[in-house]
Formats: structure tokens, sequence, C-alpha cells
């Protein structure tokens, strides 16, 4: 994980670390022994693995979607009929025919499940595998109280290169955050839609009216006036330092050409960012896709509007469906064509499906107790079906998995040890995975 | 403790007559109560990340820390379809079959067969599962041996942990405890009680737990080598002698004391919240006078701004929440504090006017700290956390892990509380405190009367409002908790670290690094009568504040002890202000009145990117630790990039454009920004080199000014108070 025994993958040094949990050292201290562990060999020790989170917030209609129930009584099966996929035996909604086609490259865990139909702490339970306690304050952003997936990976795995290793884009979901991993694993976050003409990164680059050469003609002037750089004081403060560490990764990302690059979505080619649909599910996968190439380690992208009480049929249908067709299957041919898709896992979920039973306004409502989750890449096989739901797609009728296994899997596959024990910054022990159970079955 | 309860007297009874129980004279077969529970939390049963959690563990729960020893019992021997404890074979007990992975157990193997812990286990089954026999004596007290230790770098030390009976015998239970250490940078324990130094000077504590009793061990780790010596000021004060007395135990000498610029930069961020400008810099290092620096803490002591950063810090800790309380509770509950500072309420005066707040909202707006605490545990919470510094929140559903407070302890402090209510009539809302409701403990229903913490336990509940008894006992001089709480929130606003630390977390187990000084700061704040500027003015004249951050070649790796002065980032809002005024232009806050400082603001929520990216706190908690210093990829980006930034640096009528249109020399317009940002004159060196570069871009000059004021801000001085 690193050069030197006493530096961070992040290039933190070990008393930097321990002074940024300051107010919790307790904590941070014995978490320590596990972060400066050696990275862990992940399910296959010859990829340099990479996530993908598409997260469809409000909760994806999966009864509509991945696990059709043509057979059930009309009030439950909707008016979207299953078609044939690439996979004999897999059918998917008729509304999704280009990732139809792409059902090799992707499996489904059809017997997800959990107890909580309320949006905020499922949303927490599906992104940092732990179901809240009774403090959470879904209000607050970040609210974690548990690490999120990315902030762990980016932690644990550290930067490639000069881009931070885990970025949330647009915006960071409030449970999207680090939790008692502390600054060093808080997500870079993108909050404007890559799909804006006008789409950059805010003070990534220098203000417009100040050309290079004062901007090179600054910094050096910068290292003269900054006397405190040379000083005894920056060795004896881990704050000065942790700036500095921060600094001097700000300034890499803003010189390195790769970096630079990897967030300006205008250099895509017009066919390429076409071929993901003009929206901002599109260009957001193009812009995880271009990120996860240019070295960052989790991608997490937080895609709203996908609560569909009222209307939800027509509003799938016309809306939400084609542009996730369009983006998601663009996403996974790009992988695969670049050969990034066995090192890339993608994880595409809402918080949790929705009712079998069609409400009043052609909508369904929301329904943890069984949904489908979409799987694939990073040493995940395609073309299967796991567990199965009842008739109605209301419980698993076998082999139920939850968020916590979810954990455990993405974990796993990225070569970060499950079940290892961590602290929080009250010092209070905690697992890294609710006891999840790698689910084998996808490997 | 005591005895089983009814219901498990039978099960005993009815094992017993099966004729399966086999107790030996010689040595009682062990029991659930003080053998087999303190196995479960030794080995980490019962942990919270394992049986120990809220929902339990593959069907199996027990108590969290062995907090709750009846229902782990019945966990064990009666659930679980009799599988876990089976007396007629032992060894085909789930309990030993999961804890030695025999069976699949996700837990892993916790202790190896035929090991002390397995036979304890195994022979409690064997002799009938009892919860409490043998009239074994009960635990009164733990010890740690030895209690206080002087270690060298990276030496080891065995600790043992000694239980006082209560028939007067000892029992050595060091192998059945659980260790835990306040600062493993310092010292780690491993699971058997075994201290291993760093190469960190310093102090910590060792928790020793056994059977829910805690005993604490401390440690002082002095720099190893030749005595340092240093003179003490003839003229030093008490906190200079015990500040002293400590850095000599410890083999440290402090760092020189801080030159006047120094001095000044740091005294106005810390009581003023601002930046002293250029003029006042100026006139500040002419000055002559001997005395020149009591003058100055006292001038800034009695500015507006002194009231606006303490307003500001207690909103943070009171919660001042617009989004919980709305604007005009919000606003109304801002100004009672804002007013409290201005007008030098006493700390004792000002923490019972919050306790006893009532009536209409808006004429007693302190009654806004029971509305956005909501429940009454979370008020019981929120003001142990706020005014004594205790964190009792954990005790709500079990025992305290690293401290004593228990359910009953939390649940006494809610009865403080349960007549709190909200009355509406018309617009206008209304704090009642009535009736006399009772609380029970939630496990053993028992009725708990309001009392404070670490008290005895009264009969009755306090007669009318019982906030009022609550904030007799907290304000009274004699109370241990309330006066060294603000005396340690205090020193640690001056120094960037409390004497205990986090602030808001005293406990056995995290002592004060230096508790001598602070009783004295305590002891001061009592005889200066709670006046809230008093020991601020003691503290900012002593040497100890008036330290370099400069180390010497004895003091680099201390944090905890002062004898140097460490670097703390501006706060959000000091370091937005700093920039206003550096670059002579105000920010401009939505519907704020012109001219306002962030530090001002009274509403947390008031939209700004730079204040959120800095660490300003939510206000959800009482939590010190909600307003963050961390720094971030963004926020460097941010004052390097950032527009907003620029605009100001570059505005026509800023400081900038306004000295460069004025004709002012190069020497001038260096020196009006060293004095702006650092508060200091540019060295030589410095002077030489800025000038240079205006110099050489004499065409454009207000750019080439830009840049330099660029720079500076950029720089970790400006960044931190130092």
């Amino acid at each position: 994980m690193s050069s030197t025994p006493l530096s961070f993958c992040d290039g933190m040094r070990r008393r930097d670390f321990l002074r940024v949990g300051s107010a919790g050292l307790l904590g941070m201290n014995l978490s320590l022994a596990g972060l400066l562990g050696s990275r862990a060999h992940g399910a296959n020790p010859s990829v340099d693995p990479s996530f993908i989170y598409l997260f469809l917030q409000g909760g994806l209609s999966t009864i509509d979607t991945f696990d059709l129930k043509p057979e059930a009584p009309s009030s439950v099966r909707g008016i979207f009929n299953p078609i044939r996929t690439k996979v004999p035996g897999i059918h998917i909604c008729e509304h999704l025919p280009l990732l139809a086609g792409q059902t090799d490259k992707f499996s489904l865990i059809r017997s997800f499940t959990h107890n909580d139909a309320g949006h905020g702490a499922a949303d927490h339970h599906m992104l940092t595998g732990y179901h809240p306690n009774a403090a959470f304050n879904a209000g607050l952003s970040p609210n974690n109280q548990h690490p999120s997936f990315g902030s762990v990976i980016g932690q644990r795995l550290g930067a490639r290169g000069a881009v931070p290793p885990y970025v949330c884009l647009p915006g960071m979901h409030p449970s999207a955050s680090a939790a008692y991993l502390g600054p060093s694993a808080v997500p870079f976050v993108i909050e404007t839609d890559p799909n804006s003409p006008a789409f950059e990164i805010p003070d990534m680059q220098p203000p417009l009216n100040v050309d290079a050469e004062r901007i090179a003609d600054r910094r050096a002037l910068l290292a003269r006036v900054d006397r405190f750089q040379q000083a005894a004081e920056l060795q004896v403060n881990g704050a000065a330092s942790e700036r500095r560490v921060f600094a001097e990764r700000a300034v890499s990302l803003m010189t390195s050409k790769e970096a630079k690059d990897a967030f300006d979505i205008h250099r895509e080619a017009p066919k390429t960012r076409d071929a993901y649909g003009r929206t901002t599910l599109g260009q957001s996968c193009l812009m995880a896709r271009r990120l996860v190439e240019a070295g960052v380690r989790c991608v997490t992208i937080n895609h709203q509007n996908w609560d569909t009480h009222s209307n939800g049929f027509a509003t799938l249908k016309d809306d939400l469906l084609p542009k996730l067709d369009l983006a998601l299957s663009a996403l996974l041919s790009d992988l695969a064509a670049r050969g990034m898709l066995r090192s890339t896992v993608v994880v595409v979920t809402g918080e949790f499906g929705r009712t079998p039973k069609i409400n009043k306004d052609a909508g369904r409502d929301h329904w943890s107790r069984c949904f489908t989750v979409a799987v694939a890449g990073g040493g995940i096989q395609g073309g299967r079906v796991i567990g199965k739901s009842d008739e109605q797609a209301s419980d698993p009728a076998e082999a139920p998995f939850g968020p916590e296994d979810l954990a455990a899997t993405v974990y796993h596959l990225m070569g970060v040890p499950p079940h290892e024990e961590m602290r929080t910054q009250e010092g209070r022990p905690v697992m890294l995975t609710n006891s999840g159970r790698v689910i084998r079955d996808l490997l | 403790m005591k005895g089983a309860p009814q219901l498990l007297r039978g099960l005993l009874f009815a094992l017993a007559c099966n004729g399966i129980t086999a107790l030996s004279a010689a040595s009682p077969a062990p029991d659930f109560v003080h053998d087999v529970a303190p196995v479960l939390s030794r080995f980490g049963c019962n942990g919270s990340a394992c049986h120990g959690k809220a929902e339990g563990q593959n069907g199996f729960k027990l108590s969290v820390f062995g907090n709750d020893p009846v229902a782990d019992f019945e966990a064990m021997v009666l659930s679980g379809r009799g599988r876990r404890v089976m007396a007629a074979s032992p060894d085909q007990s789930l309990l030993l079959r999961k804890a030695v992975a025999s069976v699949p157990h996700a837990g892993g193997p916790r202790m190896r067969e035929g090991s002390r812990e397995y036979s304890i286990l195994r022979e409690w089954i064997a002799s009938g599962a009892a919860y409490s026999g043998g009239g074994k004596a009960e635990i009164l007290s733990l010890r740690m041996e030895p209690a206080d230790a002087l270690l060298g770098f990276e030496q080891h030390e065995p600790l043992k942990v000694i239980a006082t009976l209560s028939d007067g015998s000892e029992q050595d239970v060091t192998w059945l405890s659980i260790f835990h250490s306040n600062n493993p940078a310092l010292a780690e324990v491993d699971e058997n009680g075994r201290v291993k130094t760093g190469a960190i000077v310093g102090q910590a504590a060792v928790m020793g737990r056994y059977a829910g009793a805690i005993a604490v061990h401390h440690l002082s780790i002095p720099r190893p080598g030749a005595q340092a010596a240093f003179e003490e000021a003839p003229h030093s004060g008490a906190i200079d002698r015990l500040v002293n007395a400590n850095l000599r135990r410890l083999n440290l000498s402090p760092s020189e004391k801080v030159d006047d610029a120094g001095f000044l930069r740091r005294v106005y961020i810390d009581i003023a919240g601002r930046l002293p400008t250029p003029a006042e810099a100026r006139a500040f290092l002419s000055d002559s006078r001997a005395q020149k620096r009591s003058l100055l803490v006292d001038a800034l002591l009695e500015s507006p701004e002194w009231a606006d950063l303490w307003a500001l810090k207690w909103s943070d800790l009171l919660r001042v929440d617009r989004r919980t309380l709305g604007f005009n509770n919000a606003h109304a509950y801002f100004q009672w504090i804002r007013s409290s500072m201005q007008s030098n309420l006493r700390w004792d005066e000002f923490a019972r006017q919050l306790l006893q707040a009532d009536g209409p909202l808006q004429e007693n707006p302190a009654g806004n700290f029971f509305k956005v605490a909501k429940k009454p545990g979370e008020m019981a919470a929120t003001a142990s956390q706020a005014l004594l510094g205790i964190r009792i929140t954990c005790a709500e559903c079990h025992q305290h892990p690293f401290d004593r407070w228990t359910q009953g302890d939390y649940h006494s402090m809610r009865a403080y509380f349960e007549q709190v209510k909200f009355k509406k009539a018309g617009d206008e809302e209304a704090l009642v405190s009535e009736g006399d409701p009772k609380v029970l403990h939630p496990r053993t229903k028992e009725v708990l009367r309001a009392h404070p913490l670490g008290t005895p336990k009264p009969e009755a509940d306090p007669e009318g409002d019982r906030r009022r008894a609550l904030a007799d006992w907290l304000v009274a001089p004699e109370n241990p908790w309330f006066a060294r709480n603000i005396a340690n929130r205090i020193w640690a606003h001056f120094f960037g670290r409390g004497l205990v630390e986090p602030v808001d977390d005293v406990r056995a187990t995290n002592p004060a690094s230096n508790p001598e000084l602070l009783e004295h700061l305590a002891g001061s704040l009592v005889r200066g009568g709670f006046h809230p500027k008093l020991l601020m003015r003691e503290i900012a004249n002593s040497d100890t504040y008036q330290r370099s951050s400069v180390p010497n070649s004895t003091n680099a790796s201390d944090e905890q002890n002062f004898s140097r002065s460490s670097f703390r980032r501006l706060t959000s809002e000091v370091l937005l202000d700093a920039i206003c005024d550096v670059t002579g232009v105000p920010e401009k806050f939505a519907g704020v009145p012109k001219g306002q400082r962030a530090v001002q603001l009274w509403d947390s929520e008031q939209q700004s990117y730079f204040l959120k990216l800095f660490g300003r706190p939510m206000r959800t908690t009482a939590c010190e630790c909600e307003r963050s210093a961390s720094a971030s990829v963004s926020q460097a980006l941010h004052f390097m990039n950032s527009p907003a930034l620029q605009s100001k640096i570059s505005n026509a009528g800023g400081h900038i454009a306004r000295m460069v249109a004025s004709g002012a020399d190069d020497a001038r317009v260096v020196e009006e920004l060293y004095l702006g940002c650092f508060a200091r004159m540019p060295s030589t060196t410095e002077l030489a080199d800025a000038c240079g570069y205006l110099g050489a871009r004499k065409a454009r000059r207000q750019e080439a000014a830009e840049d330099l004021c660029w720079s500076l801000l950029n720089t970790l001085e400006f960044v931190f108070n130092h």
C-alpha cells in the first residue's frame, strides 16, 4: 500500500492521521492498526478494482423492470410486458431493449430484502450496509452513522494517480460520506450536472481573468512567502501538514493533465456522449467511466426522481426507463469494450423496490421486503439470476439477500476484508459489515 | 444482581431435581454473574458489533457489555430451545461449540477447548448453570495495580486488576478484565493488560473493566534524556507554575515567548474573532509601554466583537437551529444569548436562566433550549453535555462502557425535564413545567427520582419545577462539574485543546492532562463569581498563552501539555471575515443587513458555500465536534481558484485597488498586505522579494499587488492561528 511504513496510501503520514482524529483520538488510533495493515488482496489479485454505484434514489420499481410478474393478477402485474434477452431464460421489461441485449454482462439478485420502507434510513442501509440506529437524522448532510461503500473503498485502497479516490456526482447523497473514517475518506463532490453545457468543476481551474503566466508567478511567489512550509512548526502541527497535503492534492488535480482531462467531459467524442444519452443520468455514467479510467476507486452516482407513487407507469415508460436503458447499456458496453468491466464492479439499485399492488394513482408505493439489485463486472459473472421472488414479488421465495450481503460482496471484490473490526470516534467497536455474507453465487 | 428472579429459581430447582448439579465444596461452582458473564464480556461475545447489538446476532442476543445479566441468563439458558446450555452433555452445548467454532460461527473461534475460560463455561453448565449461587461475595470495587506509573519510551508494563469483594477478600481478575487506552499513540494496552508505550511524551489513562466496574491506571511518559532546564519567570502566576511543574515532570521545556506580532494576531483572533487592521497592528507594534499586552487583552475583552464571538459559540452548543425552531423563535433565542454575552452575564446566571426558562417563548426565549431538544431525555443529555461536559447518551440504553453512568443515572436526570411542556395560546407559545410525572427504570421498572449525576438517590422528586433544583445544584460553587467544564471550554478556546479533551467528554477514563491546573482554573472561575471575562484575562496574560509556536529541542512531540502554541485553523466565520478585512470587500449575505460579518450571523442555515465548505456546524447536537476544522481538497481549490475570492482581491473599491490608486510606494503596499494578513511587518528579505515582484511588473502594478495578496492568503500563516 505504501512505499514507507509510516505513510498512508493517500500520502498522509501516520502522525497526521492521528491528529486528524484528535476530536476522537481514541477511535481513530484504534482503527489505525487496520488502516496501516497491508492492502488485502481482492478476489482476483491480478486486477486493480474499481466500483461504480448507480443509486436510483426514490426506489426503482423492479417489479416493472427486472422482475416482472406476467402471471400475477392485473392489480399486480402492471402494464409492461417482459421481453426475451440475450441470455435464454432471463426476461426483463420491454422498455429496456438495449439492456436486454446485454444481459450476458450483468446479473440480477431477485431476492433482495430489508426491513425499512422509509427513504432516509433505507438509503443509509443501502449505501453503507448498515441500517441506522434510532439517533439517525436523515435531514443532516452528511448523516452517516457508518461509512459509505465509497468512503471505505477510497480510504482502504487509496488514491491512484492525481484524481481523488472517491467521487460523488451530481452532488452528494447525504448518506454517502465517511462517518468515523474521517476527513481522508470524505468524497470529492461534483456539485454540478455533467449534462449542462457549461459543466465544469467549481474552483478546479483558475479564474478566467487570471492568465497562465500570472498563475505560475503566483505559485512561485506563494512558495517563497509561505514561511511555515519550511519551518519546524509544520513538522509538529498535524493540522498544518494535513492542509498542506490537501493543497498538494489540489494542485496535482489542477495541474495533472490526466485529472483535468478526466473531469472535462467536453473532451469526450460527441458520438460517445450521445450513446450514453444527453441526460443527467447518461452523462453521470459517462463521467463515472472517465473517472474510473483515470484512477478513481469509487464513483457514486445519485440519480433522483425514482419515487414513482403516482402516474408511475407513464413516468417510467416515457422518461426514466429510456434514460436508464441508454445510460446503463452504454456504460456496460463501453466498460467491456475498454477492457475495464473485469476490474470494475457496477451496482444498480434504489433504496427499495415498490409495492406489488398498484395504487389508485397508477403508481406503486415503497416496498423493501423484496426487490431486485443489478450487479456487474469486477469478478461478478454476468447472465445469472440469483435468488427468486414469490409469485407477486412480495417476498423472497428463496435465498434472501440484504444490504449487509451487498456490502460484504462489494468489499470482498475490492479486496477489503469485510469482517474487520473498526472503531468509531467514540471508541465503539464496529464491524466493517454487519455480518454480511459474500454472495458466492455471483462469483 | 443479588438473587436470581423467581422464574429462574424455578428453573434452577428443576435442574437440581434432575440430579445434574455437582457443587464442589472446596471451590464453589462457577455461576453466571461472577464467572460466566465476565467471560462473555472478556471474549467479546456481548460486544456491540456481535451478540450485543440491538438485534443480536444470528438469533442469539446478549445485552451489550453484559448490562442486563438476567436477560442474558434467560437468553442463554431458557431460549434457544435448550440447545445453548445442555447440562446433560455439556460439550454438546451450543455455547461451547460456537465458542470454539466446532460448529460454524460467524465470530470465529473465541477460545480454545480446554482453556481456562472454556473450563469455566463447561463447569458452569455441568454444575447446573446457576444464575448466582453459593452465596458468593459481591464485587464492591475495582482497582488497578499499579495505580500510576512513570514509563520511558517503548517500555512494557503489566497491569493487574484487583477486585475487592463484599466479604473483605480480594481477587485478581486481570485475566477476565477488558483493557482500553485513552490514547493508543502514547500507550497501547493488549488484551492481557500489558501496556506498551510509544515514543511520544505525555500522559495516558488505561482502563480496566470487569463485571460493570471500572479501574483506571494513570501513566506518564517523560521525554528521555538529560534533564530539561528552564527558569520560570519571577512574575509567574498559578497557571504558569502549574503548567511548568507538569512540564518538569515530563522533562519538557517550554518554547520561547512569542514576539509582539505573534501575540497580537493570536489575541485578536482568540478574543475578538478577527484580525487586527494594519493601523491597529502598527499602533501596537510601535507601542513601547511594558504592559501593552495586558492593556490590549483588556481592551479586546471589552469590545463588542468579544460578545459576537461567544454568542456564536453558545449558539452552536445550545443549538440555535432555525430549521427546528422556526425563524422567530431561533432569532429570539440568539438575541437572548447575544445580549447575555454583551451584558457580561455571569456563567452561573446564564446557566440558571437557561435551565429555569419558562413562560412565553417570545418573552423568555431561553425556553427554546427545551424546544430544540424536544424530548426530556434529549434535554437531559444536551444539558449534561453542554453545561457539565458529560456525555450520558450511552446510558439511555446501557451502562456507559467507559464510565460509571448507568441507565438509572440517565433516567434520573431525565426526570428533571419530564414536567416540561409547550402550550399554545393563539400565536403565543409558552413553556410550562408542571405535574408530577413518574419516571421508571426501563429495565427494572424501579421508580427513579430526579437527582443529579453522581449524587445519592433521594426519597422523592423535588417540589415544584424540578429544573430549579437542578439549577441550584448545577451552579453551586461546590458542584464538581460545572465550573470545571466552563473553565475547560475557555481553556480550549484559547489553546485549541482542552485539559480534558474532547472538552465535552469528562470521564474517569479520560482524565485531565493536568488535573491540578483544571482545579485551579475552576477555582479561579468560582472565586471570580463566574464573571465571564476574569478567567479569560488570567489565561491571556499568562506566559503559557504567550508561548511561541516554534518547537525547541525537547517539545516537538508534545501535544497535550501546552509547552508551545499549536496551530489551529481559523473557524469558517472568522476565516471569511479575515478575507473580507484583508481585501476590504465585505461579504454580502442574502437577507442580512449590509456590512454584517460572518461571525455575527445568527442563522447557521444562512446560504454560504464558503461557510459550509469550511466546517460550520449544523447545530443538531450539543457536541463541540460538530464544528469541523478539517481540511479538504475542495477547500484548497477554493482558496486558489475561487472567482469569488479573486473578485474580492481585484475589486475596484477594495483595499488593493485603492492603495495602488493612491500612489503608495511598493514598500508601503507590501507592508500593508503583510500587516493585514499576518499582523506583522515583512522581514527585510520578504520586503525585498515582494518589492522585487512589484517592481518587475510596473506596467500592471494592480495585478502584481493582487498576486501578492493571493499568495499571502494562500499561506499556512494566514489560514492558521499560531
